[in-house]
């Protein structure tokens, strides 16, 4: 019975190369993990185990590389995940059926990396006094992960009860790869340019704290340290081995979870707002965005955005302090932008607002309370995180006035061209990533034209910050952070007004545009 | 039912010609005195002769037009809707029923003529005009992550009432539509029945003196769609009126008291039920109006089986 689950994990396998679409994606990953693997093996031989920083990025690495490898298999979207329900219609021995699924778990790619990252384990520590500790941790680490792995697959599969959840876990974990791959390939750089090597160690300190690092850390330890680390990371294989013939059967004779949509009393958002139209639609729209697939991307994605440009930005060299006025300002860019699409969102359900005696105005301000309800507290918290990061004294009133200046412009300009050229937008129901049958070449202008928009209209603002910022002037900076808020108070109200003039002129032919679509 | 109370309330009993029945306030007596001899009809204030004076117009259509591209859809229509009135327009597939419908609710802009709803011209004056209209468009989506009583009380918000207003009325339909069970789920959970129903629900949430509905009972099953007549006559009674369109011949002969039969973006046949479809059904007349069933030739492989 065990090799039967073998070999339909391997038939699984080879089907990702059937037909030439998925034999590419199927590539791609294969690319990808070879790629990381070989990775692992070369910059294992280059680390010096007697040097602090780079046990500091060993552990970094290898606590990134693990987590990656655990959530890899929900990446693929649990279509042919093998988790035990699946088997619960056959008449498979509860114990090998938990035994068979065990095995299957290394075959695959995130087996070949959990064996690859012991490995590299081992080389990185060879050829001190502590290689076979080193092979001790490696070897239960990998089994660690692989047994992770499958608690994690047997778990998310029972979450996975409705389209959008297995959407939700699928982006999560490819978010999560990304972020993990980033955060190793970081460790490397700052170990290779030799700077700031003590936030390093700091940072593999809490990691070797976490259940991620607790292995990783062992061979770097002191006698005692060492001997606990390795011992608990033999408990907890033995634990997850133990319950895992327990886990198995209880979910494989548990019933099934259906997605029974709650009852849910009262009105929600509704009963919190105002009794008026505008914060009706505001409560409405606030609804969207959390439970919409197409508004929680942008949620999600929002904050990797300037992630992703400090990353890049660190790797080309720019001195890492002063990163940290990046991600405020860009993150209130993206977000007051995003709305400049929103009617598109609403399809034709838009009628409601066409056929109500509904001002103009109050369609359009209800619109922009979920983002700035999003967007206020998390710049006024980041705001001064960002400004003591970045090591530039008096930077905080130009990082505040800059962030909320660029927010309540986009949601200005935003107003104004949701109401004047929305474009086809994914329909209501569809994925965050799906792709409307029909976009033309208007998207392109429309997207380019209000981001440059909320830009010149923030360029003032902008200009007397980076001057600020050059001449060190910190009467420069307030006065930045001033104009900044001013700009957007200013843009914000004047484009709901024109938005709200525009949005009942137009309504008609709004509504038959996203008809079109 | 709540919602019916306020209108009969406010304008009495239609049938009675209640906007006639002050005019004649000063004759009143005279005629009650020559009433004797025609003991049984002690209503009729005037002399005999004179018809009794029809209900005011609440939707008034003028030459209406609307062209996409070339192709005219609807073709200068003029319709005359009076208060209380039941009034049906059907119309092949493609005729221009939810073009012309839409021109009324004011979610198309017409090229050319003008709509008066209760005395509002809907593209001069639109807010006016919406504030007494309710819409069930055909085809077109919901904010279906609301619940059903969430959807309710958003129209009611869009429309301007108070929350206490929105609630109760919410309850009370969902009663008299059969769907206050569902409430609390999710539109997008719901059957294509259902939505229509809580469509219905959402067009008359405000309580409006007119309601435009197109294909109102498209795949309802027929005890909703009994339900769902027995609120609108009940509407229609205390003097709402109804404007709606049906490819279902029987239903409209049995709901409607008024039709306009629309081919090509024309108006080919308008009035009472009984001044269109004289002494046919209404169906046989429709597909008279309609050109006529056109004879099938060809085909004649179809009559000789393959076996």
């Amino acid at each position: 019975m065990v090799d039967h689950i073998l070999r339909l994990k391997l038939a699984l396998l080879g089907s990702a190369f059937r037909g030439a679409a998925s034999a590419v994606r199927a590539l791609l990953v294969l690319v990808l993990a070879g790629g990381v693997g070989t990775a692992l093996i070369l910059l294992a031989r280059e680390v010096q185990v007697d040097r602090a920083d780079h046990r500091a990025a060993l552990i970094i690495v290898a606590s990134a590389i693990a987590l990656g490898t655990v959530v890899a298999p929900l990446s693929a979207g649990l279509g042919s995940a093998l988790e035990p329900r699946r088997f619960a219609a056959f008449p498979v021995p509860r114990g090998q059926l938990a035994l068979g699924l065990m095995l299957a778990g290394v075959i695959g790619i995130p087996g070949a990396l959990a064996v690859t990252l012991g490995i590299a384990f081992e080389i990185a520590w060879a050829d001190t006094d502590k290689a076979g500790l080193a092979i001790l941790a490696g070897v239960v680490g990998a089994i660690l992960l692989v047994m992770a792995s499958q608690y994690l697959v047997a778990v998310t599969a029972q979450l996975a009860v409705s389209s959008a959840a297995v959407r939700m876990i699928t982006t999560a974990a490819r978010l999560t790869i990304a972020l993990a791959l980033g955060a190793a390939a970081m460790a490397v750089v700052l170990v290779q340019s030799g700077e700031d090597t003590e936030g390093l160690v700091e940072v593999a300190s809490v990691v070797a704290a976490t259940p991620l690092g607790f292995l990783w850390a062992a061979p770097g330890g002191v006698d005692a340290e060492i001997a606990w680390r390795l011992f608990g990371g033999a408990v907890a294989v033995a634990a997850l081995v133990a319950a895992w013939p327990w886990v198995v059967s209880r979910i494989v004779e548990a019933p099934q979870r259906i997605r029974s949509a709650p009852a849910i009393r009262g009105l929600g958002w509704f009963d919190l707002v105002p009794a008026t139209a505008s914060a009706a639609i505001a409560a409405r729209s606030l609804l969207y965005w959390t439970r919409d697939a197409r508004y929680r991307a942008v949620i999600i994605a929002l904050p990797v955005a300037p992630a992703l440009m400090m990353v890049a930005l660190a790797l080309a060299g720019a001195p890492v302090p002063l990163l940290w006025l990046i991600p405020v300002p860009v993150f209130a860019l993206f977000l007051g932008w995003f709305s400049h699409n929103d009617v598109a969102y609403d399809h034709s359900a838009m009628w409601m607002h066409v056929a109500a005696p509904l001002r103009g105005f109050s369609d359009r301000w209800g619109r922009v309370v979920p983002p700035l309800l999003i967007g206020t507290p998390l710049i006024l918290l980041a705001s001064p995180l960002a400004a003591l990061w970045s090591e530039v004294p008096d930077v905080y009133p130009a990082v505040v006035g800059t962030g909320l200046g660029l927010l309540l412009t986009g949601l200005g300009v935003s107003s104004v061209s949701s109401a004047l050229t929305p474009y086809p937008a994914a329909r209501p129901g569809a994925g965050p990533w799906d792709q409307p049958p029909l976009i033309g070449a208007a998207a392109g202008w429309v997207q380019s034209f209000t981001l440059l928009a909320i830009l010149a209209f923030m360029s003032p603002s902008l200009t007397l910050a980076v001057m600020g910022l050059l001449d060190e002037d910190p009467e420069m900076l307030e006065l930045a952070g001033w104009a900044g808020g001013a700009t957007g108070f200013g843009m914000l109200v004047l484009g709901i007004l024109i938005g709200g003039f525009v949005f009942r002129r137009r309504a008609p032919e709004l509504l038959g545009l996203l008809m079109r679509t | 039912m709540k919602l019916a109370k306020p209108a009969t309330r406010r304008t009495g009993k239609p049938e009675v010609t209640a906007p006639g029945a002050k005019k004649p306030a000063g004759v009143a007596p005279g005629a009650k005195k020559a009433a004797p001899s025609t003991a049984k009809a002690p209503r009729a204030p005037r002399s005999p002769r004179a018809k009794p004076e029809p209900p005011p117009v609440v939707v008034e259509v003028t030459s209406l037009r609307k062209k996409y591209g070339s192709t005219v859809a609807v073709d200068d229509i003029d319709l005359t809707v009076r208060r209380g009135s039941m009034f049906g327009v059907v119309g092949p597939n493609g005729a221009g029923k939810t073009t012309t419908l839409s021109m009324i609710t004011g979610l198309l802009r017409p090229d050319s003529g003008t709509v008066l709803v209760a005395g509002s011209d809907v593209w001069r004056d639109p807010i006016a005009a919406k504030r007494v209209t309710g819409v069930l468009p055909d085809r077109m989506r919901l904010f279906d992550r609301l619940t059903g009583a969430q959807l309710l009380y958003y129209c009611g918000m869009l429309h301007g009432l108070d929350r206490s207003t929105a609630s109760s009325r919410t309850e009370d339909l969902g009663v008299a539509l059969g769907i206050e069970g569902s409430l609390n789920r999710p539109v997008r959970d719901y059957s294509i029945g259902m939505v229509k129903k809580i469509s219905l629900a959402a067009a008359m949430i405000h309580s409006p003196r007119v309601l435009v509905l197109d294909e109102p009972f498209e795949s309802v099953d027929p005890v909703s769609t009994s339900q769902a007549i027995d609120l609108l006559q009940r509407y229609t009674a205390s003097g709402g009126t109804v404007l709606l369109s049906s490819h279902n011949m029987a239903l409209v002969e049995r709901v409607c008291d008024s039709v306009a039969v629309i081919v090509d973006g024309s108006v080919l046949a308008v009035g009472t039920l009984d001044e269109v479809r004289g002494k046919q059904s209404l169906e046989e007349r429709f597909v008279e109006l309609a050109g006529g069933r056109v004879a099938v030739e060809g085909l004649e492989w179809l009559t000789t089986f393959s076996d």
